[in-house]
């Protein structure tokens, strides 16, 4: 019995040794599910919460002035002609039309002797989801300077939606119109008679108009009820605006919506594919990361160059390298957040792709996409503003981000899988948005 | 295979589908079933085994404590009326968790009938993360919980760092039948659980998991015996049938970015997952002496079927990868044993041939559409997984004991080691891809034994002690690398895990301890 009784002890001594470490399991592959949720924490992709609810005559006092072309200073165009709920809260342009156009979406054309806002309108879609920058620049932001534009100093607002709603009336292109300029009913554009240093003056000027509006005063009288009509600011008008986006425009139940949910059959198995993609090899979530999708971050995508430019850079567009002069800023844009994103064409800053099978094949390979960009694909209103010529080029590519300068070398399948991703990204409730449109308006401008 | 293990002892695991399987106090006969190397707590060895210490050797070796609750036919080798307590405490190594048991039993024996009772308390520490090594790894408890972030609306629930308590009742009773040398008897073992060990892991990202099940193991055994020259030759039967029920009520903090106040914000969610597993079993053993020695032989059958109608949705990593599966398993041991009692020596080893075949898959709720055009049916299966299990077990183990001065005292002196080889092949259907994932894996754990006893005329007191090697348990769930785990489920014993991520587990060991005392009854 001692030699059993050794033979163990030896077993258990060779088993100390060879065991301490068991060989790992060899694995197989995850499941499209596995992969996506595992990407999902990588990350940082959580569910939205609900929009906090608002105050009803906040709300009707901010629909009734985003769709009051009184704001502007011909009373010819309104914040929803840009972001028109036909338009998916866009304007289906590849650069705005401001005042003086005519028509709307699509085949809105410039007035006589005006020019394209520089930049594509976004869609106000989920814009009060609480993104930390506002604008293709991010000049308005909660992190601090640089303010929007450079001699405005805002004043306080309840948030940065609001401030945002203050600044296209003081843009001249955009809403106040040149000096000169007659209304549609041929009276003076008193607005635009004021200097641009004169933000506040011109402020107290579309205050002017509403409070002359019975309807108006009404609504205003609603909204806040302990503030007489004379003591009214504009950054009330802008709040109101900013509770009627929080409360129509969020947008948040889209099939990618209910899988972070916790619904796995939400998704197509080509969406799925194409999310791991998204978050994985084709790098997407790189800057499409966190709870939007986007929205916290700037790239220079090498978006080619079209439209009259901005500022200094002109006729470039520098976007926020023409606020903050570092290298890694110049040609860099916001990073936009892509819930709806199918729904908001023409993409890019300046609307310079149609479709989002062409924005992915222009990641696919970004330099190659660049210096063999066809105009023809442009409006044809654009194509003698594109910036095509070598030097230009050269130097979007000089500080292309660093995240897109190698080739993905995608597939065609793979990139039908992400644009299937990218299209479940879509709130079947944003398809169609004209509900929101209302017949009338208190000023009793046409609405459309 | 996967990469080395890094230094850390960090093991990065892929997985399909992992099947594992906790044992019941009346463990044999109820094959366990694991795909995973994951660290188990020994809650289960309840017990006072003679054999403990020798590797649990027992199909050529009889355990006159343990063969009663396995069999209770074997309750007819009673030959008196004893009273056995058996302190039982288990740890698992890295402060990962742990537990404590206090049975009392008592085995009586009146002409030709017998029986027994014994009830157990236990406690059992909520299961954690491995903790690190080292001296500042010492007491750190790292619950499942998420990053910390503002908590909205109302709080949620902590960690629940508390021990929880499960209740075990036992009853047999028995009798020879007149004129011949066999036994029939049956026994009930009810449990009320309230923590079984290791299910909080399995709930990654999860505040509390609050335990509530009970199972129930019926067992009808009977055992006949012919004399013969060198020995009895003995027949064992058993049928039994376990069923077990269990709801977890998972509170989860989920993230979320509230638009409200521009900010992630925590919210909780309340999930009640209900296990249930019913299994059917069967098992014979017939052992005979082969050598005037002392040497005996014996063979062992075992079938095991169950089927799991509910599986809860467990999550590791805190990712929900598949719907819940309901399935099957079909297990068999085939052994061979043999012993040597000769004098104040024993000997016993056992080899164990296990193979098993289990079918889970997932049902679709609502139709889907697969990458190939189709669409299925609500309740087609989504996804359907075949493993095909080899497993061994060998156990062997050597005791001595040693006369003791003044008579009728002995000293015991136990050794023995247990080794349990897995390995699986798995083929998962993914009817909505439209894919086949193959899978072909193994490991291996071992279990070194060791025991000491002293018997007087009076009473016996034993310890007996086990050391499992070879197994982990995840990390904490806020790595990186996370295990895409769900469709687990606990089964009368049993739990059906479905993961199909990388997993990470750390290297523990499983340490048991048990000191059973032993009294005739006059």
């Amino acid at each position: 019995m001692t030699r059993h009784v050794r033979t163990l002890c030896i077993l258990a001594v060779l088993g100390l040794a060879a065991c301490d470490d068991p060989n790992p399991i060899e694995g197989v592959p995850e499941s499209l599910d596995a992969q996506l949720r595992r990407q999902f924490t990588q990350w940082n992709i959580v569910p939205i919460g609900q929009s906090p609810v608002q105050d009803p005559a906040m709300v009707a006092l901010g629909r009734a002035l985003m769709f009051d072309k009184i704001l502007s200073g011909d009373r010819d165009i309104s914040c929803a002609t840009c972001h028109d709920p036909a338009q998916h809260l866009g304007d289906g342009l590849a650069l705005a039309v401001g005042t003086g156009g005519s028509g709307s979406g699509p085949a809105r054309t410039l007035g006589a002797g005006r020019a394209f806002v520089p930049r594509n309108a976004p869609t106000l879609l989920n814009s009060s989801i609480g993104m930390p920058y506002i604008f293709w620049d991010g000049r308005l932001t909660r992190f601090g300077p640089p303010p929007p534009p450079p001699n405005v100093l805002l004043p306080a607002t309840t948030s940065l939606l609001a401030a945002q709603a203050m600044l296209p009336v003081l843009n001249r292109r955009e809403m106040r119109g040149e000096k000169g300029d007659v209304d549609v009913f041929g009276n003076p554009n008193e607005l635009a008679q004021l200097d641009d240093t004169q933000a506040t003056a011109i402020w107290q000027g579309v205050m002017q108009r509403l409070v002359a509006v019975p309807g108006y005063v009404t609504l205003f009288r609603a909204a806040f009820p302990s503030i007489p009509a004379s003591s009214l600011r504009f950054q009330d008008m802008a709040t109101a605006i900013s509770a009627f986006q929080t409360d129509a425009l969020m947008k948040t139940g889209s099939p990618f919506d209910r899988y972070l949910a916790r619904d796995n059959n939400a998704l197509s198995v080509e969406a799925k594919r194409g999310g791991v993609l998204f978050f994985g090899e084709a790098r997407c979530s790189q800057c499409h990361n966190g709870p939007f999708l986007g929205g916290q971050d700037f790239a220079n995508s090498g978006v080619p160059q079209i439209g009259p430019g901005v500022g200094q850079a002109a006729p470039l567009d520098k976007g926020r390298g023409e606020l903050l002069d570092f290298q890694f800023y110049q040609f860099a844009f916001r990073v936009p957040p892509l819930r709806n994103v199918e729904l908001t064409a023409p993409y890019f800053h300046n609307g310079s792709l149609a479709t989002l099978e062409a924005v992915v094949k222009h990641y696919n390979d970004v330099t190659t996409s660049l210096r063999t960009f066809d105009p023809s694909t442009l409006p044809a209103s654009l194509r003698d503003s594109y910036h095509g010529d070598a030097a230009t080029i050269n130097a979007v590519l000089a500080s292309l981000d660093g995240r897109l300068q190698a080739p993905l070398h995608l597939t065609d399948a793979q990139i039908a899988d992400l644009v299937a991703f990218l299209k479940s990204l879509t709130d079947p409730a944003a398809r169609d948005l004209t509900a929101i449109t209302p017949a009338s308006v208190p000023s009793g401008l046409p609405v459309r | 295979m996967a990469p080395p293990a890094p230094p850390t002892g960090l093991r990065a695991v892929c997985l399909v589908v992992a099947l594992i399987c906790l044992v019941s106090p009346a463990g044999a006969q109820l094959i366990p079933i694991k795909t995973i190397p994951i660290a188990q707590g020994d809650q289960f060895q309840i017990f006072p085994a003679n054999n403990l210490g020798m590797g649990s050797a027992s199909i050529a070796l009889a355990d006159s404590l343990a063969d009663p609750f396995a069999n209770p036919a074997m309750g007819t080798r009673l030959t008196g009326s004893r009273f056995f307590g058996s302190p039982t405490l288990y740890s698992v190594s890295r402060n990962a968790g742990g537990g404590r048991s206090l049975p009392f039993a008592v085995l009586a024996r009146r002409a030709a009938w017998y029986g027994g009772l014994a009830l157990a308390l236990q406690q059992v520490d909520p299961s954690r993360p491995p903790q690190p090594d080292g001296l500042f790894g010492i007491g750190v408890a790292v619950p499942n919980a998420v990053p910390p972030v503002a908590v909205d609306p109302s709080p949620i629930p902590g960690p629940d760092l508390r021990a929880h308590g499960n209740g075990y009742a036992f009853a047999m009773v028995g009798r020879d039948l007149p004129g011949t040398r066999t036994s029939i008897a049956a026994s009930a073992l009810w449990t009320g659980l309230h923590a079984l060990d290791g299910v909080d892991l399995l709930y990654a990202g999860s505040q509390r998991v609050a335990q509530n099940g009970h199972a129930l193991d019926l067992r009808l055994g009977a055992v006949t015996a012919w004399p013969g020259e060198r020995g009895d030759r003995t027949l064992e039967a058993l049928v039994l049938h376990n069923d077990f029920a269990a709801t977890h009520t998972v509170t989860y903090a989920d993230t979320y970015w509230d638009p409200g106040v521009e900010a992630f914000r925590q919210r909780a969610r309340i999930e009640h997952n209900v296990d249930q597993t019913q299994t059917w079993g069967l098992h014979f053993k017939y052992t005979v002496p082969f050598t005037a020695a002392g040497w005996r032989i014996g063979w062992i059958g075992t079938l095991n079927r169950s089927s799991h109608p509910k599986i809860p949705n467990y999550e590791l990593g805190n990712v929900p990868a598949i719907p819940r599966d309901p399935g099957y398993t079909t297990a068999f041991d085939f052994g061979i044993g043999v012993s040597k009692a000769r004098g104040l020596a024993t000997f016993g080893a056992d080899l164990i041939y296990e193979p098993i075949r289990s079918y889970t898959w997932a049902d679709a709720s609502e139709p889907m559409s697969t990458a190939s055009g189709d669409t299925l049916a609500v309740g087609a299966k989504t996804i359907e997984n075949h493993f095909h299990f080899s497993n061994a077990v060998l156990r062997l183990g050597a005791g001595r004991d040693i006369e003791l001065p003044g008579g009728g005292k002995l000293f015991g002196l136990q050794l023995g080691l247990m080794l349990r080889s897995v390995h699986y092949n798995l083929s998962q259907q993914d009817n909505v891809q439209d894919l086949q994932r193959r899978l072909t894996t193994g490991w291996m754990e071992w279990t070194p034994t060791w025991g000491l006893s002293l018997r007087f005329p009076e009473f016996e007191i034993r310890y007996a002690g086990r050391a499992t090697h070879g197994a982990g348990r995840p990390q904490a769930t806020f790595s990186p690398v996370t295990w895409a785990g769900r469709d687990v489920a606990l089964a009368g014993g049993t739990i059906l895990a479905a993961p199909n991520g990388p997993l990470n587990l750390t290297n523990v060991n499983t340490t048991t301890h048990q000191i059973s005392l032993s009294l005739p009854l006059r």
